[in-house]
């Protein structure tokens, strides 16, 4: 019943659908479009660098004073990711961001209204968040762990034997400084990016559930940040066994390279289960984000 | 060309929309009007696909709005005016909604020169006022040059220049041949605007008609009668007429109905009663749609609303 008066004001109709490319670069659109994005991603760069300049700094001049149990521990990669505690933060912030800033407003309905299919927003919006945070993670990761060991060498640190093993690093008289090709280190690194991204996507799917700001944020830092309080007032017989399953514990366990052994989370988890366990997480928790908006009136 | 069969929501307890069915046809401006709070804007966003009816369905052109391909080219909405994340500009916002649907970035100037924004297309929209969101919102119906658009409450916020605007820019689009759906809690200005009127109270469908026939079907005539023995001429006709045809005007004088001024005149003449008015009162829309809704408004107010005349701006 269409009664074509005048001509379309460009050519209409075409083949297929509104989908998913296109949502993405919509998307991508909308994230480098507004302020936050920028200074979120400032941040994550500049945590990460300056933090890793500092706390190897601070590291390397306790490095003469330390035992046997702490030069144990003594990591010069994950001096050099200490950012990442702050970035977990700010990405967790934008990720819950990309999605509620949308409810709060009430252009989620706009936007919704573009696609014939809801899940297409949800996933373009997943994947253009998750790649901008994922490529600056890493970006970020790689140049703080150079940063973090050209300051320990500067301190007189001496790159260590690929290959070598604790033993001789706790007997090495000099600062221990990690080359990226020494086992696990490049494994660490990058695990880094790989962490704070599926924490972004973490709140994101919080944020799909939730639907307001205060309430996915709030969320995300619970998990991140309350339940390790919880689990440590317990009793160690149930504490124990759970502890290493914390988001918090999974991420640390991604970016160890020393020991597995701390004397604050207990035993870590492998680095690629604990990565597949945030992963299970993630999926969980963006899978009910999918299943809320799908289901419920937008 | 909208249907909608026998829609129903509700929200919890409430009744948003109650078996509510109605047929908007292109060529034409269709106003939907209902008091606030009546179902006006859950029934429009049943129609986008946003909120799902709980019985019913509503078609755009034959299909439900999932199985629109290209949505934007079928159906535009203005729904929500300050619905813009307020740290981007207008052209950005425009921009990010042209690329869901591989709308070419040109349509994107285009349309901020129809609705007059163009000179602030890269101002951020948090600096924006009412009637520039107001604006906004109607250049994002637009961007898709479809077929049929919605239009939740156009004029709330703009300035009597932006109202002729959007007025003319409807009756435009309908002339187009297009499908124009257009809320608004004001009688006077669908009289205005539009052809066909489509009024809900309480959810529920009170009349499906056009215009000028819901006025006339409506309105029952009223005279207006001054006299310097009114007490007398009011005893008069309503021996004449029958009780209750006479009432106390509110600024003075009698309102008569159920009799021509001509016969108010000869039965004053009849009995030697000098009249010193004598006039005809149209009923307004505003009075029809309170009359038919007065028992479908959830939230009365309590000040009594004044009879103003037809076509006056409410």
């Amino acid at each position: 019943m269409t009664i074509a008066v005048t001509e379309p004001a460009f050519p209409s109709t075409r083949e297929g659908r509104a989908g998913l490319r296109l949502s993405i670069l919509s998307e991508w659109t909308k994230a480098r479009s507004v302020r936050s994005t920028w200074i979120s991603l400032l941040v994550i760069v500049v945590a990460g660098m300056g933090l890793s300049a500092l706390v190897s700094n601070i590291e390397a001049g306790r490095w003469a004073s330390l035992g046997v149990v702490d030069r144990a521990q003594f990591d010069p990669v994950r001096f050099s990711q200490t950012g990442e505690f702050i970035s977990q933060f700010v990405v967790g912030v934008l990720g819950a961001l990309v999605v509620t800033s949308e409810y709060a407003t009430g252009s989620i309905r706009t936007t919704l209204a573009t696609v014939p299919r809801r899940t297409t927003v949800l996933a373009a919006k997943g994947v253009v968040i998750a790649a901008v945070i994922f490529v600056v993670t890493e970006v970020t990761a790689f140049a703080s762990f150079f940063i973090g060991q050209a300051v320990l060498s500067a301190h007189g640190g001496r790159t260590l034997p690929s290959g070598s093993s604790i033993v001789t690093q706790v007997t090495s008289s000099s600062i221990p400084v990690i080359g990226i090709t020494h086992p696990g280190a490049a494994r660490a690194v990058f695990l880094c990016g790989i962490y704070l991204t599926l924490l972004t996507l973490l709140a994101f799917g919080f944020g799909f559930i939730l639907r307001h700001t205060a309430g996915a944020i709030s969320s995300f830092v619970g998990v991140l940040l309350v339940l390790p309080l919880i689990v440590q007032v317990l009793p160690s017989s149930i504490a124990d066994p759970i502890e290493k399953f914390l988001p918090s514990n999974l991420g640390l366990a991604m970016i160890v390279v020393t020991t597995r052994k701390t004397d604050f989370a207990g035993v870590l988890m492998t680095p690629w289960m604990a990565a597949a366990t945030l992963l299970g997480y993630t999926a969980v928790v963006v899978a009910l984000g999918v299943w809320v908006l799908a289901r419920r009136d937008a | 060309m909208i249907q909608a069969v026998r829609l129903s929501k509700r929200y919890g307890r409430t009744t948003a929309v109650d078996d509510l069915s109605f047929e908007v046809r292109p060529g034409l401006v269709t106003g939907f009007l209902g008091p606030n709070g009546s179902g006006k804007s859950t029934t429009m966003r049943m129609i986008m696909g946003l909120d799902r009816p709980d019985a019913g369905h509503v078609t755009l052109d034959g299909r439900p709005f999932h199985e629109l391909p290209w949505p934007l080219r079928e159906v535009g909405a203005l729904l929500e005016a300050k619905a813009v994340h307020p740290g981007r500009s207008a052209r950005n916002h425009l921009v990010s909604l042209a690329q869901t649907n591989a709308i070419p970035t040109t349509r994107v100037d285009e349309v901020l020169d129809q609705v007059g924004l163009t000179s602030v297309a890269d101002k951020r929209v948090g600096k924006f006022s009412l009637g520039m969101s107001q604006r906004l919102g109607i250049a994002s119906a637009l961007l898709g040059d479809p077929e049929v658009l919605l239009f939740d409450e156009p004029i709330n916020g703009l300035d009597p220049e932006g109202i002729l605007w959007v007025r003319n820019l409807l009756k435009g689009l309908a002339g187009e041949g297009r499908t124009i759906f257009v809320s608004s809690h004001l009688m006077s200005e669908m009289a205005l605007t539009a052809t066909d009127l489509v009024v809900i109270g309480r959810g529920r469908l009170i009349a499906d008609t056009t215009v000028s026939e819901f006025i006339s079907s409506n309105t029952v005539a009223t005279v207006l009668v001054r006299s310097p023995e009114e007490d007398r001429l009011a005893d008069a006709l309503e021996r004449e007429l029958g009780p209750g045809t006479v009432r106390r005007g509110e600024a003075g004088g009698l309102l008569v109905t159920g009799a021509t001024a001509a016969r108010i005149g000869d039965l004053a003449h009849q009995r030697s009663i000098a009249l010193h008015e004598l006039s005809l009162q149209q009923a307004s829309l505003e009075e029809v749609f309170m009359d038919l809704t007065s028992e479908a408004v959830d939230y009365h107010g309590t000040s009594s609303v004044e009879t103003s005349p037809v076509g006056s701006v409410g």
